[in-house]
């Protein structure tokens, strides 16, 4: 397949400014977003299981220039909300998809090298279609691919992309979504679950990873995190403060996420906060039928309004 | 919990740089629809008779509970009842200043940062080139040139600003006019009714004026773009860079070239500047 | 050598425990995915093999710090209360300092973490400014290194003049033996913070056994390149707006590299506010946002990611350098590479810009021209101990 995408590639590439995709990353576990614009370039891109990152979010910096983009299932739900926000015009873009076998979940891997060994410490792997082996130092260690996989990877309803302009491989087919990560977090008591966010947030830098990596965060350079007009948030390090950017973050991205998980991805200190988006998006599944980045010519939920919505029973309250 | 006034007052020498003046505003004049000006008193008197300052050097004035902002100091040396600011309106510092009162406190770090060098330029006949708010930092060497008149020789001030109501200091150019052997040349962007001075952009009020770059240094302050097309007139003029001084504007947190905002490269604004040469400002990177 | 100690692995906690008695003891544990520096708590643990996610840059620069504090005698922005009064009448507010700092050891930073301190004192410590709240704490503060016995793929301190079992800065050298800990005082008063009864006088052979682990960590670090002219090369690149944007590419504009480094001093400070109370701040900020520059009348100097990357490897790889006596203010930690969620690599920035500065500027010919005014920098760093100011109009 890797020959494959390599060649569609090539062949969109004297009709774009760049493809962007994936090459070879900072150590053996990681790789990079890629900006390919020379034909010799495409040699070094990468896909599988190490093509972690969303390239959509490089998308809205490139408007008015046409761009490839290669995409997982995933990242291509990004896009399409994209172009349903009209932050990225379908004919500036040109989609290349194939079919996603899921990607590495990096601290997955650390967990299960053990606590003497870090994932810095890997100096080469070999990826089969279920197992993972990495070499540190002179010993080998495997582990199933299974066991490594982000989270997202196990409940995906779109392993292809929803929409694309080439597409290389056959169609694998979906997973569902149960939520059930969501149901185990929520048999925790409210007291419980505060406690692990207070505990969870106090780590929070706030370098705001996890919003500049979302591929449908629009402010960016005007956010309500720094801004001093309005000013909504201190700069004190307090958990208050910290969780209440989280809170407004997630109340930005209802019915718009798409789930990608690369806020969590992102997260230099690992605090899970792609689980308050999960919870909208499931409201946003229940109360409207709706899954952003499924389908490009729907108006998002949020964004419109119905007098009365047929699921809030407004008038039975 | 400590009284206010046993607070070490801020001097550049003193235990903490970050800790201000308390200060009274002693006066507050609307230059123009976003432009005031406020004459401040330290309310230490030991520490007000002590304040000295250079032409060029700025200060960090502040409103507790809303923050601290840069500003010229516009009132000159030889001048010393009070200590000038001129605000212009911008973003939620300015706009609390706009909304003090004579009588209100305010927070003074100063004073800040370099100076023009006003011995180099004895001898000298001296070019001024302000626009709009611009004209603040002139303000201070211009004043302290007329208190040292005989020092210098031909001063000449080409001011601009958008239209009439937007000149600071109106009130006071009569006065700079009939200030002997000095030349005053005013300018606005476009035809204003009663207006009875130039019209035009100031690069080309500059061309026009035609000045001599001989024995003549030229000063100049404005936004970056003016401060852009101005150099390239005074380059078309034959102004050496070494000629010419201008003084920069940057974002500034601690103004003591700590917090690091206002660099230029390997230049910080807060104390390598505000004042730099043009030949200097062509030696550093270029990210104005 | 006499005042080696030896702390069994299984007094450790003990210890710390001894020393939280009458000091803030930082030490790194595990919470969550991440390494962090916490002050000591036997019921949490002590993670003492993985390196930390961050740095321990804030025992003495605080994530946010209060630099005064005030407290208005009635509402500070409500309605005023009699005719002409405002709400900015500050001759009702009381103003507080901060307290004095405790005394502080941080046990287990890297050598990294420890060289870093290096690019911290001549600005906090300069020749006409004194950072009092960095200042106080500094010298509050004990470092207690811990050499490293394995070394990351992101790791790099010797490009940096870094090294595993750095003693520059630290107070105390430990080094984790197999069956406990060797401390090496380096200072006087490190050897003041090694008198508890826990700590036996080390073996002889113990010293050997540490030096065979530094080195076996060194000998891993592999080679370094050559960083001769780094500052010269950036410095000629400032206007290559292609190479920075193509190094920019996958940066994502956050501060994942600027928080976690422990070098990055950078910091805003905001007045907030609640109720009648409120606080001049001193808060983390990162060149690599926007609105760090964005100037009030909305011009932005550095609006571009591109811009704001070349300030930061700039910043590093230049600019400190020109007013520190040639220090590069990178100690080659490899955390801005390691977190990076878009795995940016200052490493290869710093390469590139050697090999591209080289392919764009061949050695002069031997018979220069008259230079331009706009003559470049001197490559010579400028000598004296922080940074020289220099008469803009002298």
């Amino acid at each position: 397949m890797d020959d494959e995408l390599k060649g569609a590639i090539r062949k969109v590439l004297p009709d774009v400014d760049c493809v962007i995709g994936w090459g070879p990353g900072p150590d053996p576990l990681r790789s990079a977003p890629f900006f390919m614009r020379k034909p010799e370039e495409v040699d070094a891109f990468v896909v599988g299981p190490l093509a972690v990152n969303n390239p959509a979010v490089f998308l809205p910096e490139y408007k008015g220039k046409k761009v490839g983009i290669v995409v997982k299932g995933c990242d291509s739900r990004s896009v399409v909300q994209q172009i349903a926000e009209g932050l990225v015009k379908r004919e500036e873009v040109v989609i290349i998809g194939f079919p996603c076998s899921g990607v590495v979940d990096i601290q997955k891997i650390a967990a299960q090298l053990g606590q003497d060994i870090e994932p810095g410490m890997v100096t080469s792997l070999s990826i089969s279609s279920d197992k993972l082996t990495v070499n540190v130092k002179d010993t080998a260690k495997t582990m199933d691919m299974a066991d490594v996989r982000a989270d997202k990877c196990a409940s995906c309803q779109y392993p292809n992309a929803v929409v694309s302009d080439e597409f290389v491989g056959t169609p694998k087919e979906g997973k569902t979504d149960d939520y059930a990560d969501l149901a185990a977090f929520e048999e925790k008591s409210i007291d419980e679950r505060f406690a692990f966010w207070e505990q969870e947030m106090s780590r929070c830098i706030r370098c705001y990873a996890c919003r500049n990596a979302c591929p449908l965060c629009v402010c960016r350079d005007h956010c309500v995190a720094t801004s001093r007009e309005p000013h909504w948030l201190n700069q004190a390090d307090s958990t208050r403060e910290k969780l209440f950017f989280q809170l407004i973050h997630a109340t930005h991205l209802a019915g718009r996420c798409t789930g990608c998980g690369e806020c969590s991805r992102a997260c230099p200190v690992g605090i899970p906060v792609g689980l308050f988006k999960r919870t909208m998006t499931r409201a946003a599944a229940r109360l409207f039928d709706y899954q952003a980045g499924t389908n490009a010519e729907t108006v998002p939920p949020l964004q419109t309004f119905a007098t009365e919505e047929p699921t809030i029973k407004e008038r039975e309250w | 919990m400590a009284d206010i006034a046993k607070i070490p007052v801020y001097s550049p020498d003193m235990a903490n740089p970050y800790m201000p003046y308390v200060a009274t505003l002693k006066e507050v004049i609307r230059e123009t629809h976003n432009i005031m000006t406020f004459r401040v008193v330290l309310d230490d008197a030991e520490a007000m008779k002590n304040f000295r300052h250079e032409p060029g050097q700025v200060g960090q004035l502040s409103v507790y509970g809303v923050g601290e902002a840069t500003f010229v100091i516009n009132s000159p040396p030889t001048r010393r009842e009070f200590i000038q600011f001129s605000v212009m309106r911008a973003g939620e510092v300015t706009s609390a200043l706009h909304k003090l009162k004579v009588g209100d406190k305010v927070g003074v770090r100063a004073p800040l940062g370099n100076h023009f060098d006003y011995n180099a330029m004895k001898g000298k006949n001296i070019l001024f080139v302000g626009g709009g708010i611009g004209m603040a930092p002139l303000r201070t060497l211009l004043l302290y040139m007329f208190d040292n008149r005989d020092d210098y020789g031909k001063i000449s001030l080409l001011y601009g600003a958008r239209s009439p109501e937007d000149m600071a200091f109106s009130y006071e150019i009569e006065e700079w006019r009939k200030t002997k052997n000095t030349d005053v040349v005013l300018t606005i962007d476009r035809e204003a009714e009663g207006w009875k001075e130039r019209v035009g952009l100031i690069p080309n009020v500059l061309l026009e004026m035609n000045p001599s770059p001989k024995d003549t240094v030229a000063i100049t302050c404005g936004p970056p773009i003016m401060i852009k097309f101005t150099l390239q007139a005074l380059d078309k003029l034959k102004f050496q860079p070494e000629q010419i001084f201008t003084t920069l504007e940057r974002r500034m947190k601690c103004g003591i070239g700590i917090c690091g905002r206002c660099n230029i490269g390997d230049k910080y604004v807060c104390v390598d500047g505000p004042v730099f040469s043009y030949a200097e400002l062509r030696g550093m990177v270029d990210e104005l | 050598m006499p005042g080696n100690k030896f702390l069994a692995t299984a007094d450790v906690a003990a210890w710390l425990g001894e020393l939280s008695k009458t000091m803030r003891v930082f030490a790194p544990r595990n919470e969550g995915q991440a390494v962090v520096y916490r002050e000591f708590d036997a019921a949490k643990g002590l993670e003492l093999r993985r390196k930390p996610t961050e740095s321990a840059k804030h025992a003495l620069f605080p994530r946010s710090e209060e630099l005064l504090s005030f407290s208005y005698l009635r509402p500070a922005f409500g309605a005023p209360e009699k005719e002409g009064e405002t709400p900015s009448d500050v001759s009702q507010v009381q103003v507080k300092m901060p307290v004095e700092p405790m005394p502080t050891v941080v046990f287990g930073m890297l050598g990294c973490d420890a060289g870093s301190v290096t690019t911290f004192d001549p600005i906090y410590d300069g020749s006409k400014f004194k950072d009092v709240y960095y200042l106080k704490k500094r010298q509050a503060t004990v470092f207690i290194v811990r050499a490293c016995a394995e070394v990351l793929s992101t790791c790099f301190c010797n490009w940096v003049g870094g090294d595993p079992a750095n003693t520059k800065n630290a107070d105390v050298l430990a080094t984790e033996l197999s069956d406990g800990w060797l401390l090496q005082p380096v200072t006087e008063r490190g050897e003041k913070a090694l008198t508890s009864p826990l700590l036996k006088d080390a073996p002889a052979a113990s010293e050997g056994q540490a030096t065979a682990i530094h080195d076996n960590a060194r000998k891993s670090l592999g080679d370094a390149p050559n960083l001769e002219g780094i500052d010269a090369a950036l410095f000629s690149l400032f206007a290559d707006n292609d190479f920075w944007q193509r190094q920019s590419a996958g940066c994502l504009a956050c501060g994942t590299c600027t928080y976690l480094c422990p070098t990055c001093h950078c910091f805003s400070i905001t007045d907030e506010t609640s109720a009648r109370n409120g606080v001049r701040l001193r808060s983390w900020d990162t060149c690599m946002a926007s609105l760090y520059t964005l100037e009030a009348s909305g011009h932005n100097p550095r609006s571009l990611k591109a811009a704001r990357l070349r300030n930061r490897v700039g910043h590093k790889f230049a600019y400190f350098l020109r007013n520190n006596d040639g220090q590069i203010s990178c100690c080659g930690c490899g955390r801005c590479i390691k977190s990076c969620p878009s795995s940016v690599d200052i490493r290869q920035i710093v390469k590139d810009a050697l090999v591209q500065a080289a392919s764009i500027a061949p050695p002069p010919p031997p018979q220069p021209v008259a230079p331009a005014a706009a003559s470049p920098k001197p490559a010579a760093p400028v000598k004296g101990k922080g940074r020289t100011k220099e008469k803009a109009n002298g």
